[in-house]
């Protein structure tokens, strides 16, 4: 397989009437990466695709794929299939007839179609599918199907719309591991959109988190967890514990806050904050619920929080453990089951201690929405 | 607007979205604006032959408009009394016929509305049928039972209720009854529609609070069934003012339709923009009394058709 | 016992008002089978199917059944153009302008037919003269007139019949069909008209029965080509005959027939669809058999009974030969007939009788002329003023010739008919 057709967006500008639904977009995706746009509902990340399927005219700026403008050519001539959202399969074609209708189009025989129809189902595990009807099939099976028509088309860039937000949690799981195995067999370029954290990360190459139309940070899956740009990034994408604060002094990649509620607390900045942060600004620093340990009665310093245990609960892999916290959010704490007796701490006050590297410092921003 | 076109186009394709707009463009504006414009400037014209259209005599007059009201010019009357007793006849026969067939409409709309299984289906059928039997032979069917040797007058007589045949034509019954007969389907149809949608639970709740079956009607069915109702309503009246085959078949001999009127000023006087201009003061009468009925019990135009 | 009450007037208030709706097509329709001259029920004379042959040899009505065909023809394809269109539209439109186009579009429902008649031809006469056309263009054709006149407002139920439809499609169909490369006019044939198939169907019937039946726009706009409904207007308005009831029962048997057939094939669709929901597909092969066209389908055993009642009915038809009946009640009537003539001739003869015996008494100086002698003893049985109930009948109609209730005059007289069959 080649390398692939690469997307280009280039100071992406998509308004209806007065509402900016994008705003300046830059974006290169490699050719035969599987890449994320990930972010809450109405935040834009449909629009962009609906402009690289051509379904939509930028308003200003370009899309290129694998470096051609698109200006000017519509969705029947783009190199590129959508996966819609709801899958949009044809419901009075049979399954077969679905996934060949791309060559029925280009006007194939019956036979040439039947026999890729044939390919096609097996390489999505579902032969002798091929003449039912799609309302006849079961979610994850509509799921492949619509896959497979969208790859029957050959596209040298497949567009995939939160697909797999219909399906049941362990199908969804399933699909999930599915799909990045299509992906890697046909080598083509995915363009995946979710608001789902967890398909974000473990499916893609690399991941775009997207507000209200703007784009907060494009990187792989771990540098987004571990090392977000923003307040909403770092809130976004898993659980994360936030401090309010205002930065007190910056000592080269770390700093010293001093938060509203749990004193002066040492951080890291994050990569695209390094130099930027200044003493005096306001800042937000993460903690994520299992980095941190519950240290001993009294331990204070720099990396140690001191609250008073709301409830707790059990979850199986973890025990979970919400303290009260800043701006009437709870801090949550995960520690992981791993045989250890838990204490009841519930009206009780505990300390806890992190490690420097595991809290993040972003400038005070927007957080996500619960 | 040109962003609304080109998103239009954007959407349907160049020819598909050609072919739309220009069936659309014909239709409202070639079959439904243009027509009734040219109607009302042909109604403000005298009746001239063909060679003097257009010619110097052709100027715009209110003389059609006049004829309605005050009759021929040098007439002995200074009303048009016959045209203006027809023209309001009309309206208020169609009024009844309105008011008739919601009375008849209602307990079956209702009932049609709130019952399931398959005998509903059978029943919808048995009212469409008719429907789709020629209007005519539907007034034909009617002038059957309602002729003086007709069914109904067989059977009185025979049954000895009467002593004579009774005249249904005459006295108008007949002609009532195939105005309703006629609409019967056009003021269901709305009114089921609406009650169907109507959630049992409501009627229920009604009842658990101890409301009487008639209350349940006026303060819950009715209200909710308002748009179907206005609807079905104006459809009917509508229809029923602008009836045509009934009163020709149906109608006693001494009472014409307005409608009657119009036809005979196009076919036996040959005077169309006579006809032209009774034609338009029947539509904007309707219109105009739909209008003000739907202000009065506060309905919207949005619901007519639903 | 308040509720059966209830129950009870509800079943007895839908008898009745199903006897209004459907007993005049009924009785409409068993006046075709009587041999009186007047289409009536009672009283019942001679089981015949003279009428229908009666029908068929209609030159005007064979001609308006033609003119109907090509008119509704015409109509079901403007109008189903133009109300799918119209629908497309509503679907898309700039939202500021939606509620104005909903009432342009939804107004020719509620405008009278004669004013859309009307205004239709006032219209293109005008076009016509603009053109500088002649009488005989095109645009002055009856056909073309009555076709654009029908479509004006039939296109309004077309659209709301396509548009229900066109709700509840997903767009994302037709832009799935673009992505996979297909240009909009395939995705539209392609996807969109099949999705659209079952409501588009539904718009042609109505638009085809709208169209058959139509009378308001039609009476202005025909021009040399009258409609069936336009002859059966001019038939019924000066005078009717059991042969328009044949032609009625004609159309009652066929929509009933088309009705019971459309609703079977429903009912067995359903069936279809519920039996795949829970089978396979090799199942399936064997399972949709056409016993199970009848399983728990109502409308399919109606179908099938009046299926055979037509056949019976046909059947009968062609063997059946009414000739002795009707010459029974012929022979019957002219015995009445003659039986009353004798009568009036003996009330006659004893007035002559009585005038001569007053004339006697007044010494017969003056001879009176023997007038009623002049009018012959049939005078009065056949003279129109005694035709009964037919003449009177059609009092209604001043115009209306006496050579419609039929050739045997008096004779079929109902007063005169004591006795029945």
């Amino acid at each position: 397989m080649s390398a692939g057709v690469g997307v280009d967006l280039e100071n992406l500008w998509i308004r209806f009437g007065d509402f900016v639904a994008v705003r300046d977009a830059n974006v290169n995706i490699n050719g035969g990466d599987f890449f994320s746009f990930l972010g809450p509902s109405g935040c834009g990340k449909t629009t962009i695709l609906r402009a690289v399927s051509g379904f939509l005219d930028p308003s200003e700026g370009k899309v290129l794929i694998g470096g051609k403008d698109m200006r000017g050519i519509g969705p029947n001539k783009r190199p590129t299939a959508l996966i819609f959202q709801n899958l949009a399969l044809f419901p009075l074609m049979k399954v077969w007839e679905n996934i060949t209708f791309s060559l029925e189009i280009s006007g194939a025989s019956a036979k040439e179609r039947r026999k890729r129809a044939d390919e096609l189902l097996d390489m999505i595990a579902l032969p002798d599918q091929g003449d039912k009807l799609p309302s006849e099939l079961s979610g994850g099976q509509r799921q492949r199907v619509a896959i497979a028509r969208a790859l029957c088309a050959e596209p040298d860039v497949l567009l995939l719309d939160e697909p797999l937000s219909a399906l049941d949690l362990k199908l969804r799981q399933h699909m999930r591991t599915e799909l990045r195995e299509i992906q890697k067999r046909v080598g083509i370029t995915f363009i995946y959109i979710t608001h789902d954290q967890g398909e974000a990360l473990t499916m893609s190459d690399s991941i775009a988190v997207m507000r209200a139309g703007v784009i907060d940070q494009i990187a792989d899956g771990k540098t987004i967890y571990n090392d977000p740009n923003t307040a909403f990034a770092a809130s976004f994408v898993g659980e994360n514990n936030v401090f309010r604060g205002k930065v007190k002094q910056i000592m080269g990649n770390e700093a010293l806050i001093s938060t509203n509620r749990s004193g002066e607390l040492v951080a890291r900045i994050s990569s695209a904050n390094q130099g930027k942060l200044k003493a005096g600004d306001d800042a937000m620093m993460f903690i994520r619920p299992e980095a941190f340990a519950i240290a001993a009665d009294g331990a204070s310093g720099d990396h140690f929080v001191t609250a008073r245990v709301n409830h707790e609960e059990f979850e199986g892999n973890v025990f979970n453990i919400f303290t009260e916290g800043d701006g009437g959010k709870e801090i949550k704490v995960s520690l992981p089951n791993l045989g250890q007796s838990f204490d009841d701490h519930t009206g009780q006050n505990i300390t806890l201690e992190y490690e420097t590297r595991n809290a993040v410092l972003v400038p005070a921003g927007e957080l996500a929405a619960e | 607007m040109p962003g609304f076109l080109k998103e239009f186009f954007n959407r349907n394709g160049i020819g598909m979205g050609a072919a739309i707009l220009g069936l659309v463009l014909f239709w409202t504006i070639g079959l439904i604006i243009l027509p009734q414009l040219s109607m009302l400037d042909f109604s403000f014209r005298p009746n001239l032959p063909p060679p003097e259209i257009g010619g110097p005599k052709d100027v715009y007059t209110l003389e059609n408009y006049k004829y309605l009201i005050y009759g021929p010019e040098g007439g002995s009357q200074s009303y048009n009394a016959v045209d203006l007793r027809v023209f309001f006849r009309t309206l208020l026969a169609a009024v009844c016929v309105t008011i008739f067939n919601l009375i008849l409409c209602y307990p079956i709309a209702y009932y049609l509305g709130q019952s399931k299984g398959n005998h509903i289906r059978i029943f919808a059928i048995m009212l469409i049928i008719p429907y789709w039997i020629n209007e005519i032979l539907r007034a034909f069917a009617l002038r059957i039972i309602f002729g003086e040797t007709g069914v109904l007058n067989t059977l009185f007589v025979g049954l000895g209720i009467w002593d004579t045949p009774f005249d249904f034509i005459r006295n108008d019954i007949a002609l009532y009854a195939g105005l309703g007969y006629a609409y019967i389907l056009l003021m269901i149809f709305p009114m089921y529609n609406v009650i169907e949608s109507l959630d049992k639970n409501q009627i229920e709740a009604a009842r658990d609070l101890g409301a009487p079956w008639w209350r349940i009607h006026w303060r819950v069915v009715i209200p909710y069934a308002k748009p179907g109702i206005s609807s079905g309503c104006t459809m009917v009246f509508m229809l029923s003012a602008g009836a045509l085959a009934a009163p020709q078949i149906l109608g006693g001999p001494s009472s014409l339709w307005f409608t009657q009127l119009i036809y005979q000023q196009f076919n036996d006087n040959n005077d169309w923009p006579q006809g032209a201009a009774y034609a338009i003061v029947l539509l904007v009468t309707c219109i105009l009394f739909v209008l003000a009925m739907m202000r009065l019990f506060k309905v919207n135009m949005g619901d007519i058709g639903k | 016992m308040n509720n059966s009450f209830l129950r009870v007037s509800i079943w007895v208030y839908l008898v009745i008002f199903f006897l209004y709706l459907l007993g005049p097509l009924v009785i409409m329709s068993v006046t075709a089978f009587n041999s009186s001259a007047f289409p009536r029920m009672t009283p019942w004379e001679c089981l015949t199917f003279q009428w229908f042959g009666e029908l068929f040899q209609d030159q005007r009505i064979l001609n308006g059944i033609k003119n109907s065909l090509i008119i509704g023809a015409g109509t079901v394809v403007l109008s189903v153009a133009m109300g799918l269109a119209g629908a497309l539209m509503l679907t898309q439109i700039w939202p500021k302008l939606r509620a104005t186009y909903y009432t342009i579009i939804i107004a020719p429902i509620l405008i009278p037919g004669v004013v859309l008649g009307i205004s239709t031809l006032v219209f293109w006469d005008r076009i016509n003269r603009m053109l500088g056309l002649g009488a005989d263009s095109f645009l002055s054709n009856g056909i073309f007139l009555t076709v654009i006149g029908q479509s004006t407002f039939i296109a309004s139920y077309c659209m709301l019949v396509l548009v229900a439809r066109l709700q509840r499609y997903d767009v994302a169909l037709t832009e799935a069909a673009l992505d996979l490369g297909a240009t909009h006019a395939q995705a539209f044939r392609k996807i969109l008209l099949p999705f659209m198939r079952p409501a588009i169907a539904s718009a042609a019937v109505l638009a085809f029965l709208a169209s058959f039946e139509n009378y308001n726009t039609t009476t202005f706009t025909f021009g040399e080509y009258p409609t069936l409904t336009i002859e059966l207007a001019q038939k019924v308005r000066y005078g009717i005959t059991p042969a328009i009831s044949a032609l009625a029962f004609i159309i009652v048997a066929l929509t009933v027939f088309f009705a019971l057939l459309n609703e079977a094939k429903l009912k067995r669709q359903e069936l279809v669809a519920a039996a795949r929901k829970s089978a396979t597909v090799e199942e399936l092969a064997g399972k949709i058999k056409l016993p199970s066209f009848f399983a728990g389908n109502m409308a399919a055993v109606l179908l099938v009974v009046f299926a055979v009642a037509t056949i019976t009915v046909v059947g009968t038809a062609t063997a059946y030969n009414p000739g002795q009946c009707i010459a029974n009640v012929k022979e019957q009537k002219r015995l009445e007939a003659d039986q009353r003539i004798q009568e009036l001739r003996k009330q006659r003869e004893e007035q002559r009788k009585k005038r001569e015996a007053e004339e006697a008494e007044q010494g017969g100086a003056q001879q009176s002329t023997p007038k009623p002698s002049n009018n012959s003893g049939f005078g009065n049985v056949f003279a129109p003023n005694t035709l009964g109930g037919d003449a009177e009948e059609e009092s209604s109609d001043t115009e209306t010739p006496p050579s419609n209730n039929g050739g045997f005059g008096g004779v079929f007289d109902p007063n005169s008919l004591q006795t029945d069959q």
